[in-house]
């Protein structure tokens, strides 16, 4: 539109296009936000109509009620919990330094660590999920917080690492070299000077990692049993060859759903802020 | 001591300084995915049914045996390259759309924001059974909509175009707030000043777009589109708990070939094989994605 | 320094955590740890382990396993010797993957009690001729119609009274559907199975043969090519695209999908494991509660018998389990064959036959579902098994229900063409 047709447009319809553009943007949130309110309506219809969800207008608490009786829920979301920070908490101490050392320095090492980090990410999971669970059998670490938590972190280093770099790419390094110059060591100039201006990125990376980590669902299949189920994989234990439980399924999902979605709510900012590559 | 030494004498300063960063990483990595995939890989060159791991020496026959597969030639890779570029085009193009109309200040502007995110706070598997439920033909609230609108229901997931699209749609669904965000991070991080000589020159939209916003955000696109093209050849729980990879093998992709020779057909050896394969053909388109896009930014 | 000390407290902290859930694993009590998966029928059985642990002073451990990864996780788990669990889930159709892995059994006094159908030695019997498994209950696909719409003399007794019957109340504006059963590769016999032994046909040649010694004598051949196998694929391409009886997503149906369509009203018939019986009349659970009632499989055109499957779900020991802790399985296990009231508990909340198959008579005396149980199905002469006991027959099953679902979704022109593909898909997944 040139702006004499703007012009034009704004003389005869004032408002017209902010309204479209307001139409036009409620629609596409209403078609991304739609299976989630399809979720939590589901959620919320008695069992006999999580299916037939339009048909009928009887709605009840009770899945979420029978959610919360159920120990082994109550236990999996604590431990969602706890792997999904210490899983963050880690993820960003160890990709931070990496991401730093990419981003800073060139030769043989540099290069040699990015391309192990771009071939690894191309691996299915499918080859090297399986032999996860004999290693980490063979290592007694199956079933255990550790054993799922050091894979999520794995996962995340060549994503991450990625990300840092780019972000470390965009900060000018002459800041550092001026407190090389001052006396400082190299890690006085990563950690005072480089990690401090980095919190930006550091904090987008807590919020995705953290979402990551909460919604993840093959390796903790694999490799959760009985002490440390999580949140996804009880949740998939709802379906089974002799019927799925989809209202508890929905319940435990919406209810998975509200931590995940103040955690966005609130860090989303710092998230659009640091994420630069 | 004598191992200080020769740590310090191999390397200079700054190279142990760059080990020691990269250390912990490069540990875990090795513990946790390398060794891992060693052992995957080590078994797809043997005869290993996960009933009865004889674990014998085979040579390259496991790669053979699914390179000579017709149905990994003629389904199972062509499925996955049209899945991967689908996804990524789309998800490319509606995520760029959403992050300049993000970019700029309205109100409801970070209502808006949290909405478009929603998608990353769902469980994959449970988004795909979701997904499953409301394109299904009876009770699913696609067709009860397109009925009410006048328009017909349709089977969707017992027809290859329908099927495929259901799948697509959902990666789309999930993976577009992803663009969203990096390429929203992207366009804040940009110049100003470029912009605003250009709305002093009264530069039309389409052009402040072509020739500056696109050149600008080129290598973060570029990067975005690498990353996402290689998860999306990769993609497996979602298509497996939407489809199976039905009906009939139509949206069969190769982590779900992969998966079921090795989990479902307790063939150990071929699945990784076939995973093996995947691997290494992402690994080339990557790099030569990489390198086209790269050099198409370098000549414009 | 302060990212030194962060790690150092983040380790101990992992550590910690570690040692823990290992900690509380040392239990002074002898225990039994059970790998199970979630559902109402496994979860009825450890009832009465439970109680046997209470009265004996054994600790029983449930471990919940997914259902998707069961199989292979348990597998790699035999496989590499593993004693984490003492008890596990057995079913019929890994059974002769497991012979070699787990316990024989022979010597559990209560097996005796054991339906003799399912625990055939074809089966479960290792090499040396040993049983390994003991049931936990039976599992069985059966017709389940609408009795508020359907006189039982009305029962269609062949595929062609079906599909009248179902016209009928279709056009009646009863229903919108005469039936739905999944057809996805896992419930695949609550559609195109159930109809291919009901047409004396099977999978592979000859029919109804599972030893393996024969279908390798006969080439491991695909019964995909015979007219008995053409007629079960139009019957089913007319069901979905003609006649209609059938929905036309159907094809893409898993068990839920299908239950749903039932359990709301929307069709007259249906076909479902014997344990959703109580879920059907489950006014929570279901809009047709209290008018479902059990009728025979309809025969189709060559069809000489009405046949149909009965199948255990059982328990297994794995080798590599300690002497003392395998005694004290195998106890546990034959008592609670001997447990009647728990069997009775079992019977009452799932709608399996408990696996005491002298219980069945008694339990018939009461309850009016157990007496037409045995009256079509568990008394009935013609009975085939509901998999094939080679390792390939996974395979085999999904090259089979993929070329029927490309058959009856493509063309009915190109029927012929898909099943002599399908023909060669079969065999050449069984030979691999």
């Amino acid at each position: 539109m040139n702006t004499l047709q703007r012009r034009f447009f704004d003389f005869f319809a004032p408002g017209a296009r902010r309204i479209s553009f307001g139409l036009a943007l409620s629609v596409v949130c209403f078609l991304f936000a739609f299976p989630v309110l399809w979720l939590i309506l589901t959620s919320l219809r008695p069992q006999s109509g999580v299916y037939y969800v339009y048909r009928g207008l009887d709605f009840t608490l009770d899945s979420f009620a029978q959610v919360f009786a159920n120990e082994r829920l109550v236990r999996a979301f604590f431990n969602s919990s706890v792997i999904a920070t210490a899983a963050t908490i880690f993820s960003i101490l160890v990709t931070v330094s990496s991401g730093y050392m990419l981003s800073r320095f060139r030769g043989p090492i540099a290069s040699g660590w990015f391309g192990a980090i771009y071939a690894l990410r191309c691996v299915p999971f499918v080859t090297w999920v399986l032999p996860l669970y004999f290693v980490e059998q063979r290592w007694g670490l199956y079933d255990s917080y550790l054993g799922l938590l050091l894979p999520h972190i794995a996962v995340h280093i060549c994503f991450f690492s990625w990300l840092m770099k780019g972000f470390f790419d965009g900060i000018d390094p002459s800041m550092e070299q001026a407190a090389l110059i001052d006396g400082c060591t190299r890690w006085g100039a990563f950690l005072r000077v480089a990690v401090p201006s980095a919190m930006p990125a550091i904090s987008a990376l807590a919020v995705l990692s953290w979402l990551f980590s909460w919604n993840e669902f093959l390796f903790a299949l694999i490799l959760t049993g009985q002490h440390t189920p999580v949140i996804t994989v009880v949740m998939a234990q709802f379906v089974s060859e002799m019927g799925m439980q989809w209202n508890l399924m929905a319940a435990t999902a919406v209810l998975a759903l509200v931590p995940a979605f103040l955690l966005t709510l609130f860090g989303q900012k710092y998230v659009i802020r640091g994420l630069k590559i | 001591m004598k191992l200080k030494n020769t740590w310090r004498k191999t390397f200079g300063e700054q190279q142990r300084f760059m080990l020691m960063l990269i250390a912990p990483a490069v540990t875990l990595l090795i513990l946790f995915q390398a060794v891992p995939i060693f052992v995957g890989g080590s078994a797809s060159f043997r005869d290993w049914m996960l009933y009865n791991p004889k674990k014998t020496w085979v040579g390259f026959s496991q790669y053979a045996s699914v390179l000579t597969d017709p149905a990994f030639l003629q389904i199972v890779l062509p499925n996955t390259f049209v899945f991967m570029f689908s996804s990524v085009a789309i998800s490319l193009v509606i995520g760029l759309a959403l992050a300049l109309t993000l970019n700029r200040p309205f109100r409801g502007q970070k209502l808006v924001q949290t909405i478009l995110l929603m998608p990353l706070m769902v469980a994959p598997v449970i988004a795909a059974i979701m997904v499953r439920w409301m394109f299904n033909d009876e009770f699913g609230i696609v067709n009860v909509v397109l009925e009410a609108l006048g328009g017909e229901g349709q089977p969707w997931l017992v027809q290859r175009w329908s099927a495929f699209s259901v799948i697509v749609l959902t990666d789309v669904w999930l993976w577009t707030p992803w663009f969203t965000l990096l390429l929203l991070a992207g366009l804040q991080s940009l110049p100003k000043e470029p912009f605003e000589a250009a709305a002093i020159d009264g530069t039309t939209a389409w052009r402040v777009f072509r020739y500056l916003t696109l050149p600008m955000l080129r290598p973060v696109i570029i990067v975005c589109i690498v990353i996402r093209s290689i998860d999306a050849f990769r993609t497996f729980d979602t298509v497996w708990a939407l489809t199976g990879g039905g009906p009939a093998r139509e949206t069969e992709l190769l982590s779900i070939y992969a998966y079921e020779n090795a989990f479902v057909f307790l063939d150990f050896a071929k699945g990784s094989a076939a995973a093996i394969i995947g691997a290494l053909i992402i690994l080339v388109v990557g790099l030569a994605l990489y390198r086209i896009l790269d050099h198409v930014r370098k000549m414009s | 320094m302060i990212k030194a000390k962060q790690w150092a407290v983040a380790c101990a902290a992992g550590l910690s955590l570690l040692v823990g859930s290992l900690g509380s694993a040392m239990a002074q009590q002898k225990e039994l740890r059970i790998a199970y998966q979630p559902n109402p029928l496994q979860e009825a059985s450890i009832d009465m382990m439970l109680k046997w642990g209470e009265k004996n002073n054994v600790k029983i451990i449930k471990v919940p396993n997914s259902y998707g990864v069961y199989v292979e996780k348990m597998t790699a788990s035999l496989t590499s010797g593993s004693d984490q669990y003492d008890v596990i889930w057995h079913n019929d159709d890994w059974g002769q993957l497991w012979a070699h892995l787990v316990e024989p059994l022979d010597d559990v006094a209560g097996l005796k009690y054991a339906d003799k159908w399912s625990t055939d030695p074809i089966i479960f019997f290792n090499k040396d001729g040993k049983t390994t498994v003991v049931p936990m209950g039976q599992t069985l696909g059966a017709l389940f119609y609408r009795t508020d719409l359907i006189k039982e003399s009305e029962l269609p007794k062949t595929w062609k009274q079906l599909v009248t019957l179902s016209k009928k109340l279709q056009g009646e504006g009863k229903v919108k559907y005469g039936f739905v059963g999944g057809m996805d590769p896992n419930s695949d016999w609550n559609s195109s199975l159930w109809t291919l032994w009901n047409n004396s046909c099977d999978v592979m040649k000859p029919f109804g043969s599972r030893d393996n010694a024969v279908l390798a004598k006969n080439g491991w051949t695909s019964a995909f090519n015979e007219p008995c196998m053409r007629q079960v694929v139009e019957f089913w391409w007319d069901a979905l695209n003609t006649d209609k009886i059938s929905p036309r997503g159907m094809p893409a149906y898993g068990r839920n999908e299908a239950n749903a369509v039932f359990t709301v009203g929307d069709a007259a018939f249906t076909v479902a494991d014997t344990t959703y019986w109580s879920e059907f009349n489950d006014p929570a659970k279901s809009k047709v509660a209290g008018k479902v009632g059990l009728a025979q499989f309809p025969i189709g055109p060559m069809g000489k018998n009405v046949t149909l499957w009965n199948e255990l779900w059982g328990w297994a020991i794995p080798k590599a389990v300690p002497a003392e802790r395998k005694a004290l399985a195998k106890k546990m296990l034959s008592d609670i064959m001997l447990d009647e009231d728990g069997q009775l508990a079992l019977w009452k909340k799932t709608g399996a036959p408990p696996p005491n198959a002298a219980l069945w008579s008694k339990i018939a005396k009461t309850d009016a579902f157990m007496q037409s149980l045995q009256k079509y199905y568990l008394d009935s002469p013609h009975k085939i098994h509901s998999a094939y006991y080679f390792a390939n027959w996974p395979a085999v099953h999904k090259a089979y229900n993929n070329t029927v679902t490309k058959a009856v979704t493509g063309g009915r022109s190109d029927i012929p063409k898909v099943l002599a593909e399908g023909a060669t898909l079969v065999h050449d997944a069984a030979i691999k």
